[in-house]
């Protein structure tokens, strides 16, 4: 009855390549870049990623790259560059006379030196990123290195995930609903999941982006909640994490890779480390796309599933849990009030069961049928709880 | 089977207290379909007239304001931390009766239905992945079961995706459908959440009995029903809605139109706030400490036995206190009876917790004095700053007035200001910072935050 007006109506198959947001993570954390100095140097390391960057736009010349550095106290664009309002005077145009939506299309303040020994693109993104990531390193104190060992994953992950939502807004997807656009109140600003057709993928055409975070240190318990939002938005808006781990203890960025459906690997000898650009290039060039075809890499393995607790950033396997605001504790709490939401928990019960798994069904399932006559109907007959 | 208890409005000597009821918007709505369909084109094509009215001088500056105040008025929401009922207990009631099939709602009120639960069900799981959700139906007076309580939202959309196919019929029956939801909800444990959520599409419920009666044991089973209309107000549904919220009238609404029907069917996915008798309630009996295990999962070499079900399986989560193997999370180890959840289950709701505070318009001035170019979130440019004696006189004063006239909540320099980390964002930053990822990256991206040491937003 709904083949005259419903909705499906047979979309043009377009087999043209959907391009591709590259979205990489180094974890520019200077500690722990100084542990691996002997076997794997910065420079090494980068050096290999922007061979794995040129393998990426190489593939498709819509692909599109861009680079966060989340170093010790702050997270920084490395490409394309952050404009600083130091540079820029105050009407907005720069301070070198140039306009800086010129700046914006060229990647940076700074131009790469001709070469026609190289192709460009290459040239230029491998130039704004070692500028960037020297005065980045330049401009680090040893104030901020001593002050704080941690790096700033949360915060690169926030700025990187902000950026692909705009991309992915700013390049119109050939499937997404144009009935419910701006005036739809709850559609998300990545436009990924909402659409009025729930079978089919809104991104079919759009951009399928995904992160690559190079990590090297390991205590990331302090952001473990923000962290948490930014694995569930990835999940939402279906960009995969992968995970290149060089070093450092794995539990909230295996859980990031399991979550949203990335690659997750370590390599934690200097022998596996030497290897790093065999790695990229076998385990994370392949997009979305080509993943359905392959057999992912580390899918073998074990997830660490353990979370941090809210009172010590501890990473626990058993906790103590607030039934009213969900809070993680590490130790039953002294007074009996939850240091969260401040409701009084009775201490005495604390081993009882929670509701949240659900009771063994009894009764089989029935699914109605188009009568009606044989499934559970409740009549006037309808069984009365007390 | 009895006729219905069930009255229109309109006509009734209660109409004044059933228009209270709704809100502004849909005051004008009257309560036969054909003219409330004519109001609804007539309010579209009164507001595209305002529109062009409006915009002498610069079009795209009044749209693009409308545009990004229409995108933050729902921002703008309170960001104190509220107590939610983030265990949950759902069953959603669909009206599957004969008005079904009226096509006022495209292609028509059934498959808009049945479209919209899909989406429904999805987005209910991704907000509350530890609560349980049913799906009834109410047909030819009857209330049928068209999916079990459960918690795994692909066995819902399976069975709503096979009632595709069948045809609306009847009448339906508000009371039959409560009293199987009572029966339904009755075994939930009493520290989550019981919540019946009906769409109804007819205007008449067809009762066996006094639904009045049905009301009050509602009430005593702390059931609260929601109630979305797809054709007009009826008094009962009001009071029924009223009665089981503790006397709020929020909680009965009548969809406008396809916009509005999505919209405050996904407002229901939004964990409910706790009311204070609710939470005194909790805090008599329920509120307790609750030991539970975030086991790892491994995958094994050979095949073995999984403590929970006897089956041999290469792989599961193993319990983190006594090392049994189970298959599936959440579970209880039946070696050690020690809860066992994923924790990134308990993680989805911490967004609730620690709501990220709304961020301010930044007028021109702060801008020139903060001299923001360009969005901290995404790098896209701001429009430019004009000069402050070029705002006085010459064509940069056109622009910044046309800006300034920009709709109410928009801002005149299309800054927004995150009042913690005093960064500068854009529009559409803000609406994705505050909806989806809950992070602002400005504070996320500074560890020397003033005021900001202990680490979170809302600190
Ligand atoms: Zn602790
Ligand atoms: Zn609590
Ligand atoms: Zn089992
Ligand atoms: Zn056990
Ligand atoms: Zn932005
Ligand atoms: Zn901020």
């Amino acid at each position: 009855m709904n083949a005259i007006d419903a909705t499906d109506r047979a979309v043009a198959e377009q087999d043209i390549e959907p391009p591709s947001l590259l979205t990489i993570i180094i974890d520019t954390n200077p500690h722990a870049w100084a542990l691996l100095d002997d076997t794997l140097p910065l420079t090494k390391a980068v050096a290999s990623l922007l061979v794995f960057i040129n393998a990426h736009l190489a593939i498709n010349y819509t692909n599109q790259v861009a680079v966060i550095a989340s170093h010790s106290e702050r997270a920084e664009w490395l490409y394309p560059t952050d404009v600083h309002p130091d540079n820029v005077q105050s009407n907005g145009a720069l301070a070198n006379g140039r306009d800086y939506e010129d700046l914006m299309d060229r990647g940076g303040p700074v131009q790469p030196p001709d070469d026609a020994n190289k192709y460009r693109p290459f040239a230029q993104l491998e130039h704004t990123l070692m500028y960037n990531l020297r005065k980045m390193m330049n401009t680090t104190t040893t104030d901020a290195i001593n002050s704080s060992p941690a790096t700033m994953l949360a915060g690169a992950l926030t700025r990187a995930l902000a950026y692909i939502s705009k991309q992915t807004a700013s390049l119109p997807t050939a499937t997404s609903s144009t009935q419910f656009n701006y005036s739809d109140p709850s559609a998300m600003a990545g436009g990924n999941e909402l659409t009025t057709d729930p079978t089919k993928s809104a991104n079919a055409l759009g951009l399928s982006s995904r992160i690559l975070i190079v990590s090297v240190s390991g205590d990331l318990a302090d952001r473990y909640i923000e962290i948490m939002n930014c694995i569930f938005a990835c999940q939402r808006m279906s960009v995969p994490i992968d995970v290149l781990k060089l070093a450092g203890d794995p539990v909230f960025l295996q859980q990031a890779a399991d979550t949203t459906g990335g690659i997750y690997m370590s390599l934690s000898t200097s022998t596996a480390r030497a290897g790093l650009l065999q790695y990229l290039m076998f385990a994370y060039l392949m997009d979305q796309t080509a993943r359905n075809h392959l057999i992912a890499p580390g899918e073998g393995e074990g997830v660490d599933f353990r979370a941090a607790c809210f009172c010590h950033k501890r990473v626990v396997d058993i906790g103590f849990v607030c039934s009213i605001c969900l809070s993680i504790f590490c130790e039953p709490l002294p007074d009996g009030t939850c240091l969260l939401c401040g409701s009084h928990l009775s201490m005495t019960n604390y081993g009882r069961k929670p509701v949240v798994v659900p009771k063994k069904k009894v009764k089989k399932k029935k699914r109605p049928t188009e009568s009606g006559t044989d499934t559970p109907a409740s009549g006037a007959g309808t069984p009365m709880p007390g | 089977m009895a006729d219905s208890d069930a009255e229109y409005d309109g006509e009734g000597p209660d109409e004044d207290d059933v228009m209270e009821v709704s809100d502004g918007g849909r005051r004008a709505m009257a309560s036969r379909p054909k003219e409330r369909a004519q109001a609804r084109w007539e309010a579209t094509a009164s507001s595209n007239w305002e529109l062009q009215e409006a915009a002498d001088g610069s079009i795209e500056g009044i749209l693009g304001g409308l545009e990004e105040a229409g995108k933050r008025k729902r921002l703008l929401k309170d960001t104190t931390p509220l107590q939610r009922g983030i265990i949950r207990h759902t069953l959603l009631v669909l009206d599957l009766s004969s008005a079904m099939l009226e096509k006022d709602l495209r292609p028509t009120r059934h498959l808009l239905t049945i479209n919209y639960t899909i989406m429904f069900v999805r987005e209910y799981f991704e907000q509350n992945p530890i609560s349980q959700l049913g799906i009834f139906g109410m047909r030819e007076g009857l209330a049928i079961r068209i999916s079990d309580m459960s918690g795994n939202p692909n066995d819902h959309i399976a069975a709503l995706k096979q009632l595709r196919s069948t045809e609306p019929k009847g009448n339906p029956s508000l009371q039959n459908a409560l009293d199987m939801a009572r029966a339904a909800l009755y075994h939930t444990p009493s520290h989550g959440t019981r919540e019946v959520v009906i769409v109804l599409g007819a205007l008449l419920s067809s009762d066996p009995g006094d639904i009045h009666d049905t009301i009050k044991a509602c009430i005593r089973d702390r059931i609260r029903v929601r109630i979305i209309g797809l054709a007009a107000q009826m008094h009962i549904c009001a009071e029924i809605c009223r009665k089981t919220n503790g006397g709020d009238e929020n909680y009965y609404n009548v969809a406008v139109d396809e916009v509005d029907y999505r919209q405050q069917l996904m407002d229901i996915t939004t964990p409910p706030v706790l009311r204070s008798t609710d939470t005194e309630a909790q805090k008599h009996n329920q509120a307790a400490l609750l030991m539970m295990g975030f086991p790892s999962r491994i995958v094994e070499e050979k095949p073995t036995l999984c403590a929970c079900h006897g089956n041999l399986t290469r792989g599961g989560y193993l319990c983190s206190r006594c090392k049994a193997k189970v298959c599936n999370l959440p579970a209880t180890c039946p070696t050690c009876d020690l809860t066992l959840i994923l924790s990134t289950h308990l993680a989805r709701s911490y967004h609730h917790l620690f709501p990220l505070r709304n961020w301010v318009e930044v007028s021109w001035t702060r801008a020139r004095q903060e001299g923001s170019i360009q969005c901290f979130g995404c790098l896209t440019p701001f429009p430019r700053i004009p000069n402050p004696q070029e705002a006085v006189n010459g064509t940069e004063h056109d622009v910044a007035s046309a800006r300034t006239k920009r709709a109410e909540g928009a801002s005149e320099s299309s800054r927004y200001e995150c009042e913690t980390c005093g960064q500068h964002f854009c529009i559409d930053c803000d609406v994705f910072c505050h909806e989806v990822v809950h992070n602002c990256p400005g504070c996320q991206s500074n560890a020397h935050l003033p005021g900001n040491q202990n680490g979170h937003d809302a600190g």
